[in-house]
């Protein structure tokens, strides 16, 4: 009988750890099943990389213009991250940190450039200023292009930081700027890395702004190499080579972060101290911010509105209103599938940090720098044999999911890990089930970061042009294609109103990308005075 | 060490006034409490001492030398404090010995100099072989020490402790505060200690600071502020006490609980006696004392007991030293055998 | 105010968010299942690298005559050219429409297309047609000198005029463009490389100024800023329209049969994956019948390939320009052309 009760106890623990199990099994199943997708570019590129004889991949690869344009490219990433580090914390502690007037309002123009297409940027300034072309123009256009990403993450970083540590820091006698670089730089480290990675890939990605500007990039590169010779196993070992570049920088990225791990915050009451009132200070970010709106915000909208204005040609409303629907329905569309396939992956990384996870994370993030026209072709050279789904929207946004997946699966990761693993637990004893407790604890505290990841993939979804130009149906028009199409022939002021509704629609995600740190100060204010 | 001299200080934090005319005097190396429920502003007088949010009125000197004048203010930096925040706030990008050398001046110090000044400190603290430990790795109580530490090895002119032992367990929380206020005295510093505990204000301090609403309402010895209150308040924030409504007549005669007095006359003021627990009398013998009530309920806690009696409508709580053979239900006569304290209503 | 906008997301907001993303994931495969399955009609699949805005109007007239629906991507020739190369025998294309030869020699070199029957678009003269007619010219466009009448007194009879010091510093090229990079591979083919290495040097030599698009040294000459550029000789209506005034702009020829005045056609190929070859074939002989033609001629501005057409307004004919002898179906690489505009410093 003894032993048939043991048996019994067994069973019922068997049953819970099988479950365990089984969840565990899905997640794993899951995960490979985002990883091998997510791999289909690099998988698609390998291909065709061997295909080409090998002599002949050794001499592109050692050729002088690889050199030269591997340079140029790593050049123009490097100036981009100092500029964008330099001016992203500028701009991210000037807004956290420092008292300033209309603070909401601020806050807006230092987002909003992440509603402009970097194409429509660049046609803008090249509008503005004839023969504005050149390496440095190409800096200066990502520059404005990427600030946002770091602005954003240095903001999320600093709102991390316990302003009592400041206080103390003052009262040990450091001034402001000793301060900041002693205590708060080292622990925002991960964050401004992160976001620096963000721009450095969108920079080594951009096809748009090197092209227009005529720089020789590893994109335009590969652009030419297709256009000029239709060669697709050449294009695919300089796509190779663009990879191997990214790589280095996310182990790079990767390397910064695991020194950051040691540093896990301690605790996480936080009171908000006083904000800086230094006149000096005050006046400095103010110049900031009003030169960069004035340069990535007030140019573009200037020369787009007189170009509107100006335009003879009326305008057809109907075709700006259903690119318009078109352009919203599939990008959410592809944001709500992002957000599906990074859940597995985000609870792994929230968990446990393994070799798997990193690897997963690496291969995620150096799909980030290739440009769209490869990873478009990659799809069209696995979906075409699918007639159901070929240029279909669903494919589209799944293209789009996959495209911009590092995005959301960032945020999805850090979000899950900010849920304590004891109030897990507590809820757990508290008798909620698994299903419950995802539902009333971990989702509720961790849906605001995985808003803002999945909002951040809806507006760089809505912008995307080459795997729309792509994967869409045909017949499918965004407002992405439309402008392209204009811009093709040249006419600029029918692009216009495409490009201007295009920011009006991007503007209401930068609203809500701009929002949490609105929140948060709200919430703190009230904390006040104890 | 510095002493401190506060006179009429406003803070206001947003529209609402935190800290209201607020004055207060602490001589060089003692070591006050500052004791008040949450919310009342000690924090915000810590920092404003600190010099870490900006006064819309008032004074604030350290050793006569004036700090802060209205909004003009010594910034925090250059005012010399150790500050040590509610949660010690450690930074957790740096491990021990990085957090207590943080403050100290890499130009005019060695690193030998610094290397000895961290392992006095780290003894002083006891936790020799912590160094490279990082904050994550220790407990709260550890945490705490090393905040302190950080603050002392500067040797600041005061040292401001925002209720430093708050999170800690009671033993643990005991032991430490004796550790830190022997440490504080050793060094002759000059300390102010935030607290809503009234036992942690009255074993520590020098001097006791009670504050409400923004205002310290009352300021000496513990023993002083604890025995003679100047209102029923603050008798009540250090320490149990009976409320009593009371009327007290011309001719000093004090009409209250334990001595009724049936006299109509309108040459008289009312209010309210304090009495404390512990300065009532029991007996057994009901007729013995000034009135009778009849015991309600009795809390047992070894070293004492606190007995709850009914007198009339009233329901007076008395405490007495250790074993006691009273029992639920059973009259007693009662004495107050302290001073009457009357306060008058205003 | 702005505070009441900028609430916390919530959970709620969340599940508003998911379901309009599902809601209009459902509506949009709902619309792209209804064109699925009006299966009754026929329909036919265009890949265009010709823009919308020119060759719209005349598929829409197609498709009225014939009830023949046409779904048609719009899109970079040579991109497309690529992604069909991509798509291969899956290729949901029945015919790839390109602005130029080299995009059809691309597919045609991967044996992707079908020969077009000798019947079709007969009135086009056999040497606009491949030689295994895998793709047939529609139309053609000149490569011109854009000019401004008063400053340019002296026109060139030939590219090797160009680097003569009367146009130093007044001349204007895009050497990014297809269009002029199509210009050099003729040249290169038919003069060979050293002549197309020495000519662009001295052009360079000259203070030749370097544009972005064919469109904008029209308007470069028009502001002033140059006085002479290479480009397609539409570009002058182009950039009329667009701006909405007359130029001061014209285009000049140099003399019949300089390598300057390359025609480049565009063409139309059928997909060797397409089953619908003849419905597909019909719309080839509609693009190529002597009124669609005309039209071409008067909306476009382009050049008719039929044998007596008139030529756009104020040009002469094709048989007047004289176009030099250049095989258009090796105009498909530029990769020697673009190493060498690399090696003589103008890209």
């Amino acid at each position: 009988m003894q032993l048939l009760n043991d048996n019994e106890k067994i069973n019922e623990l068997g049953l819970y750890q099988g479950q365990g199990k089984l969840g565990k099994r899905f997640l794993s199943f899951a995960t490979a099943f985002v990883i091998t997708l997510s791999m289909l570019p690099l998988f698609y590129l390998i291909v065709r990389a061997i295909q080409r004889p090998f002599e002949q991949t050794a001499d592109l690869l050692l050729r002088d213009k690889t050199f030269e344009v591997v340079g140029t490219t790593a050049l123009l990433v490097v100036l981009v991250v100092v500029l964008t580090g330099i001016f992203g914390l500028a701009i991210a502690s000037g807004l956290h940190f420092v008292e300033l007037p209309l603070k909401p309002l601020l806050i807006i123009p230092a987002f909003l450039p992440l509603a402009i297409p970097s194409y429509v940027f660049t046609y803008t300034w090249i509008a503005l200023i004839p023969g504005f072309s050149g390496f440095f123009a190409a800096v200066f256009i990502l520059t404005l292009t990427t600030l946002p990403y770091v602005t954003l993450a240095c903001l999320a970083g600093f709102r991390r930081v316990n302003s009592s540590q400041i206080e103390v820091a003052r009262s040990l006698g450091l001034n402001y700027p000793t301060t900041f670089l002693r205590v708060v730089l080292p622990q925002i480290r991960g964050h401004l890395s992160g976001g620096l990675l963000l721009a450095g890939l969108y920079s080594m990605s951009d096809f748009g702004a090197v092209s227009l500007l005529n720089v020789d990039t590893l994109t335009v590169t590969i652009q030419n190499m297709y256009r000029a010779s239709y060669d697709r196993t050449a294009a695919a070992v300089m796509s190779l080579v663009l990879i191997f570049l990214s790589a280095l920088f996310v182990i790079g990225d990767e390397k910064i972060r695991q020194k950051n791990m040691k540093t896990k915050v301690i605790n996480t009451l936080s009171i908000r101290g006083e904000l800086i009132q230094k006149l000096s200070y005050q006046i400095a970010i103010m110049v900031i911010i009003f030169t960069y709106t004035l340069l990535a915000v007030l140019v573009p909208i200037y020369v787009l509105l007189t170009r509107f204005i100006s335009n003879p040609i009326a305008i057809k409303w109907d075709m700006v209103f259903s690119a318009s629907i078109s352009t919203v329905s599939v990008a959410l569309f592809g944001a709500a599938i992002a957000m599906v396939l990074s859940i597995p992956i985000g609870i792994l990384f929230s968990e446990e940090s393994t070799l798997l996870t990193r690897a997963t994370n690496r291969i995620i993030l150096i799909g980030h720098a290739l440009p769209g026209v490869v990873i478009g072709l990659a799809l069209v050279s696995f979906s075409s044999r699918f007639d159901l789904i070929y240029q279909t929207t669903f494919l589209l946004a799944f293209a789009y999911a996959l495209l911009f997946l590092a995005k959301s699966v960032a945020t999805m990761s850090s979000s899950l890990a900010q849920v304590p693993s004891g109030a897990k637990e507590v809820a757990a004893t508290l008798g909620l089930s698994r299903w419950a407790v995802l539902k009333n604890v971990v989702a509720p505290i961790s849906s605001p970061g995985i808003a803002l990841g999945t909002t951040l993939v809806f507006l760089t979804a809505m912008k995307e042009l080459p795997a729309t130009l792509m994967l869409r149906p045909t017949g499918f028009e965004t407002l992405a294609t439309q402008i392209w199409s204009y811009a093709a022939i040249n006419r600029f002021n029918e692009a216009a109103p495409y490009a201007l509704i295009l920011i009006a629609i991007a503007a209401i995600p930068t609203f809500i990308l701009s929002r949490p740190d609105q929140a948060d100060r709200i919430q703190l204010s009230q904390g006040f005075g104890s | 060490m510095a002493s401190i001299e506060i006179k009429n200080l406003d803070v206001s934090l947003g529209n609402k006034k935190v800290l209201d005319n607020l004055s207060l005097n602490l001589g060089s190396g003692q070591i006050a409490a500052l004791l008040g429920p949450s919310g009342c502003g000690k924090t915000t007088l810590l920092r404003a001492i600190a010099g870490l949010l900006q006064p819309t009125a008032g004074t604030i000197r350290f050793d006569k030398q004036l700090v802060s004048l209205s909004s003009l203010v010594l910034p925090a930096h250059k005012r010399k404090i150790g500050y040590v925040p509610q949660d010690g706030a450690l930074f957790p990008h740096l491990n021990v010995e990085k957090n207590i050398a943080f403050g100290l001046d890499k130009s005019s110090l060695t690193k030998m100099q610094i290397k000895q000044i961290v392992k006095e400190m780290l003894a002083l603290i006891d936790l020799v072989g912590f160094e490279k430990r990082m904050p994550n790795q220790l407990s709260g109580g550890q945490q705490t020490r090393v905040a302190l530490a950080r603050a002392l090895a500067v040797k600041p002119a005061m040292i401001l402790l925002d209720e430093p032992f708050s999170a800690l367990d009671a033993q643990l929380r005991i032991d430490l505060r004796a550790d830190v206020i022997k440490l504080l005295r050793s060094q002759n510093t000059t300390a102010i200690l935030v607290t809503h505990d009234r036992e942690e204000a009255l074993v520590s301090a020098d001097q006791l600071a009670l504050m409400q609403n923004g205002r310290i309402i009352q300021q000496g010895p513990p023993e002083q502020v604890y025995s003679s209150p100047n209102s029923a308040t603050t008798a009540i924030s250090t320490g149990d006490a009976l409320v009593l409504k009371a009327r007290k007549f011309s001719d000093g005669k004090t009409d209250y609980l334990f001595s009724p007095i049936n006299l109509n006359s309108s040459d008289l003021e009312t209010g309210e006696v304090v009495i404390r627990p512990e300065e009532i009398k029991i007996s057994a013998d009901a007729a013995h004392g000034m009135i009778t009530g009849q015991i309600n309920k009795i809390d047992y806690y070894g070293h004492d007991a606190m007995i709850s009696i009914n007198v009339a409508d009233n329901l007076l709580q008395v405490r007495i030293p250790g074993p006691l053979d009273f029992k639920v239900g059973q009259k007693v006569g009662l004495t107050h055998v302290g001073p009457i304290r009357f306060f008058a209503h205003s | 105010m702005l505070r009441k906008y900028l609430k916390p997301i919530t959970m709620r907001s969340m599940k508003r968010w998911l379901i309009a993303a599902g809601l209009s994931s459902l509506l949009l495969s709902l619309t792209v299942g209804c064109s699925a399955q009006n299966e009754s009609s026929p329909e036919l699949t265009i890949y265009s690298g010709r823009s919308e805005d020119f060759i719209a109007p005349f598929l829409a007239a197609w498709q009225d005559n014939s009830g023949v629906k046409l779904n048609i991507r719009y899109g970079d020739s040579a991109e497309l050219a690529v992604q069909i190369l991509e798509e291969g025998d899956n290729s949901p294309a029945d015919l790839f429409l390109a602005q130029d030869a080299g995009s059809l020699g691309a597919i045609s070199a991967a044996g992707l297309f079908t020969p077009i029957a000798n019947d079709v678009a007969t009135l086009i003269p056999t040497k606009y047609i491949a030689k295994n007619r895998e793709w047939i010219g529609l139309t053609a466009r000149a490569r011109v000198f854009a000019y401004d009448p008063n400053k340019i007194k002296t026109l060139p009879l030939s590219i090797s005029d160009l680097i003569k010091p009367i146009y130093k510093n007044q001349l204007a090229i895009a050497p990014t463009n297809a269009s002029f990079q199509a210009f050099v591979t003729a040249m290169i083919n038919s003069n060979g490389i050293d002549f197309s290495r020495n000519w662009l040097a001295a052009i360079k030599a000259n203070g030749v100024k370097i544009y972005a698009k064919n469109s904008a040294i029209v308007e470069a000459i028009d502001k002033g800023e140059v006085s002479i550029g290479l480009v397609n000789h539409y570009y002058i209506w182009e950039v009329s329209e667009a701006l909405g005034r007359e130029l001061n702009v014209i285009n000049g020829f140099f003399a019949p049969g300089d390598i300057g005045n390359l025609i480049n056609v565009s063409g139309i190929g059928i997909l060797k994956s397409s089953d619908k070859v003849d419905l597909a074939k019909g719309l080839i002989d509609f693009l190529a019948s002597s009124e669609i033609q005309k039209k071409f001629v008067s909306d476009t501005h382009e050049y008719s390939l039929i044998d007596n057409q008139s030529a756009p307004t104020g040009l002469p004919t094709l048989a007047e320009i004289g176009s030099p002898n250049v095989d258009l179906g090796l105009l498909k690489d530029v990769k020697t052309t673009q190493d060498l505009l690399i090696e003589v410093g103008l890209l």
